[in-house]
């Protein structure tokens, strides 16, 4: 060996090197700071429970993360519970809340000057643009009562439930219980429609008793009946008709808590998942011709791999194993296990992955409530997030406290420093900071960059306690990139629409743009990756819900990148 | 948990696990009979004790009951016992209960009776009642194994764990040579996370089972289960291998067994063993999750039309459910 031989031979060693380290980007700690107090964040979720164990007081705690003002700060919406049995907010405590991002890290309560602080007992929030004029608006669900705020944009709020006709009251069946709802445009005419998942029949006044008179405790879901979810359809006037029936997501009774849509066979047109409570999960395939087929059970999501139905709560449906095949991630009660579905791309089939990924054993003892799928340490693989709590009052049955700290999940499955292989997780919780570790009774969950540092953050309501605001602070040094859409043809918000960014190493993440994450909640509509290394994106890449393809080449990252679609609004 | 009552080998518990698994088979009574069904249940799913197991639950605690009753012979209110407890073994639940309550009005601390009616009440969901005549049983005989036993199964069936445990413990204490103490210390063990003293009462209950001579599967299916979540499908097969060996007239182990076969990508063996487990009747697993089994193993066996007539014969059952 001569020697000029040795550099000569090192060289494309270390460019060899070099290649495999930009391919596997820095692996920080994921690691989040709770700061309500600091950020001025003061709003406590009332359930309005009094010892009498009703069902409603379980399901409170809606959140969504919107930026209602169009300042570019993602600002804060809060349902809130109501007195029992009467259902009112009979005072301040009980008022839904509207909180403005200042963009300097404080929040303040616009609620008042909004006109938010609505009426019954609210459950669930889904925001979005429903009207394409570029303010999003919000719709509250609740047990009494549903409600649609159109958002004026200078601050105001107007209620339009009356005549947009979603008051959720059904001809037949009365108003049903909503705990859930999303927005997505089922028949891409440009217009956002409107899913409310609803629960169970429940009446203040016949509410059953359940357990040992010594030991009165939550009744069993199965001692309710379970309700159809509903789907309007927006008539582009302010004015919504309900196709329930028509489209066929009437005829399945279900006990509904959370929904997520993705166009999962890549048909064009947007799909429905609906975690179900102890009975079997929905997946409803958009035919685009304004029906759906109920095909849970044919595509392997319906139950847990034993063949029981879980409690299933949150939901989220999107790639976590970067093969353009959006996934399903499902919460569910102690001892059930929490499920992850993979994609086959084939057949309409899913796969069952809880076992293998690491995320059934991780998840056996706890029971999840909201939830998401983001890469919170911009690696370029999504993580996962789960807000916890068991039932209140179920201590004596544990033996332990049944409020839980959060859970955070790592994706390591590109990951070569775990040798884990394949598609898995890794529970980080213990390491994510002191903050991540308070125990409280975890409900709903809402997902944003909220400071606008390119690092997802997580705001977390609790049952009778305050709300946390986690502050995503990972030190990875890795790059980022949101993608905010501007519809045209398509829906103002382009929810629905696939986003694929290549990387320069010719690698391939994806997303899509919803506002339907987790349990109860909404979140920010920008789609988000994580470059890993990369300081650009070779290409991103919009397909719009209109069918448009768009390509923009050599995007720069850490910033929110706006796209706009290319052919004017019809 | 908080689930069905089932009545098997002419002697009726309540077995575990069910509100998720409502029965679906002809034959088996109304779910939560005698009572709402308290929220969600904590037991694992993987709990269920066939109705084998639980007939010879019985038997055996007829045997003892038998040998313990000599003790009882001269008590005033035995006759009316004995006949509460013939009338319970055919099934006559109400009028087992006039009986034995007749023979604790003569004897309020005749034991045998006061466990027979804990059983009775745990039977239509009351368990408090069920609790407090274990209690009563307890305070005059304290070395009762079985009124012990009983004692952690009702705080087990009622998701108490901690208070569970510590019965169960008690029961084992003194009778350590009894499986099923041992299986549901295991089962309480891994309700709660415990994955390591589970395995290790699990394999224990399987050894007190072997050594018994007449071994039962419930605790083969139960490790095996756990295994299977964990992802020791070697282990597990061992298991489910030898609950076949052991009972292969048991739906439970058939499906457990495709469920296994499946998972390693046997899907054709998967179908055999999911149509065997559809013709069976002894067990606990209901139709609907075999059919979800079937629907799986036949898509994966390319059997598309063979797998949409079991989604369908599961949406009977949800119809039938709903009306």
């Amino acid at each position: 060996m001569s020697a000029y031989s040795r550099p000569r031979a090192l060289a494309p060693r270390l460019f060899k090197m070099a290649a495999l380290v930009s391919l596997f980007p820095l692996h920080a700690q994921i690691q989040f700071e709770e700061i309500h107090r600091k950020a001025g964040l003061a709003f406590q979720l009332q359930n309005g429970a009094t010892g009498q164990f009703h069902q409603i007081e379980l399901m409170a705690g809606g959140v969504a993360a919107l930026d209602f003002d169009g300042d570019g700060c993602t600002d804060l919406f809060f349902a809130n519970g109501a007195g029992i049995p009467d259902l009112r907010k009979s005072g301040p405590k009980y008022h839904n809340r509207l909180y403005r991002n200042n963009c300097d890290g404080t929040f303040t309560d616009v609620t008042a000057k909004a006109g938010l602080a609505g009426e019954g007992y609210s459950i669930a929030v889904a925001t979005a643009d429903f009207d394409n004029d570029g303010w999003p608006d919000i719709f509250v669900g609740g047990v009494n009562g549903n409600i649609l705020y159109r958002n004026r944009g200078d601050g105001t709020f107007e209620n339009v439930t009356v005549k947009a006709g979603l008051s959720g009251t059904d001809p037949k069946l009365g108003k049903m219980w909503a705990v859930s709802a999303g927005w997505f445009d089922y028949d891409n005419d440009g217009w956002l429609d409107l899913f409310v998942v609803n629960y169970v029949a429940w009446d203040p006044a016949t509410e059953p008793q359940c357990g040992a008179p010594d030991a009165r405790f939550y009744c069993h879901p199965n001692a309710y009946r379970g309700l159809p979810n509903q789907l309007f359809h927006n008539n582009r006037d302010g004015t919504f008709t309900d196709v329930s029936r028509a489209s066929g997501i009437a005829q399945h009774i279900g006990k509904g808590m959370g929904v997520a849509f993705a166009d999962f066979d890549g048909d064009g047109f947007i799909d429905v998942f609906v975690a179900n409570d102890s009975v079997r999960n929905f997946l409803f395939r958009n035919r685009g011709d304004g029906t759906f087929q109920e095909m849970g059970l044919e595509a392997g999501i319906a139950f847990r791999q034993d063949g029981a139905a879980i409690a299933g709560m949150g939901a989220d449906f999107r790639d976590f194993d970067n093969d353009g095949l959006p996934d399903l991630v499902v919460s569910g009660m102690i001892n059930d296990g929490f499920q992850l579905f993979r994609n086959l791309g084939k057949r309409r089939l899913f796969e069952d992955v809880g076992q293998a990924s690491g995320l059934l054993a991780g998840t056996r003892q706890m029971t999840g409530w909201s939830l998401g799928m983001y890469d919170f340490d911009n690696d370029g693989w999504k993580d996962l997030f789960f807000a916890l709590s068991h039932f209140p009052a179920l201590d004596r049955y544990l033996g332990r406290p049944s409020a839980l700290p959060n859970q955070v999940f790592r994706n390591v499955s590109g990951n070569p420093s775990t040798n884990a292989g394949g598609r898995r997780f890794q529970d980080v919780s213990a390491t994510a900071g002191p903050g991540f570790q308070h125990a409280a009774l975890h409900h709903g969950a809402a997902f944003a960059d909220f400071d606008n540092d390119g690092r997802i953050d997580v705001v977390v309501t609790t049952l009778e306690g305050p709300v946390e605001l986690l502050h995503n602070i990972s030190k990875s040094g890795n790059h980022w990139l949101a993608v905010k859409l501007r519809g045209h043809r398509s829906n103002r918000q382009g929810l629905g629409a696939v986003v694929r960014v290549q990387l320069p190493d010719g690698r391939v993440l994806y997303g899509h743009a919803t506002t339907s994450v987790g349990y109860a909640s909404s979140s920010e509509p920008l789609v988000r990756f994580g470059l890993g290394t990369y300081g650009e994106a070779k290409t991103v890449e919009v397909r719009w819900p209109s069918g448009e393809t768009q390509v923009v080449s050599g995007v720069k990252g850490d910033r929110v990148v706006e796209i706009e679609e290319a052919e004017a609004h019809k | 948990m908080w689930g069905r009552l089932v009545t098997c080998g002419g002697l009726a518990i309540r077995l575990l696990d069910p509100a998720a698994n409502p029965p679906t088979r002809t034959g088996s009574p109304p779910h939560r009979a005698g009572g709402l069904p308290i929220r969600r249940r904590l037991t694992i799913c993987s709990t269920k004790v066939s109705c084998l197991a639980a007939a010879l639950l019985l038997c055996a605690a007829v045997a003892l009951a038998q040998a313990a009753d000599a003790a009882y012979s001269k008590s005033p209110g035995f006759a009316a016992y004995q006949q509460g407890a013939s009338l319970f073994g055919r099934s006559k639940f109400p009028e087992s209960l006039a009986e034995v309550d007749r023979a604790l009005t003569l004897d309020p601390k005749l034991v045998p009776a006061l466990t027979l009616k804990a059983k009775l009440a745990m039977a239509i969901n009351r368990y408090d009642v069920a609790r407090e005549c274990l209690e009563r049983a307890l305070a005059v005989e304290p070395s009762s194994w079985y009124a012990e036993f009983l004692y952690g199964f009702q705080y087990y069936q009622q998701n108490e764990m901690p208070r569970a445990l510590a019965a169960l413990q008690k029961a084992r204490l003194l009778n350590p040579r009894d499986p099923r103490t041992a299986l549901y210390l295991g089962l309480a063990e891994e309700t709660l996370g415990r994955t390591a003293e589970a395995v290790a009462f699990y394999q224990d209950a399987i050894r007190l089972e072997e050594a018994s001579g007449k071994p039962h599967v419930d605790p083969f299916l139960s490790y095996s289960r756990l295994l299977f979540i964990l992802g020791d499908l070697d282990g597990c097969g061992r298991l489910i291998e030898r609950a076949l060996q052991l009972d292969p007239a048991s739906r439970d182990v058939h499906f457990e067994s495709g469920r296994l076969l499946l998972k390693r990508g046997l899907a054709a063996d998967a179908v055999t063993e999911g149509e065997a487990a559809l013709r069976l009747h002894t067990g606990d697993v209901t139709d609907r999750q075999v059919h979800f089994l079937l629907i799986q193993a036949y898509q994966a066996s390319g059997r598309e039309r063979e797998a949409a007539g079991h989604a369908e014969a599961i949406r009977a059952i949800e119809r039938q459910e709903q009306k």
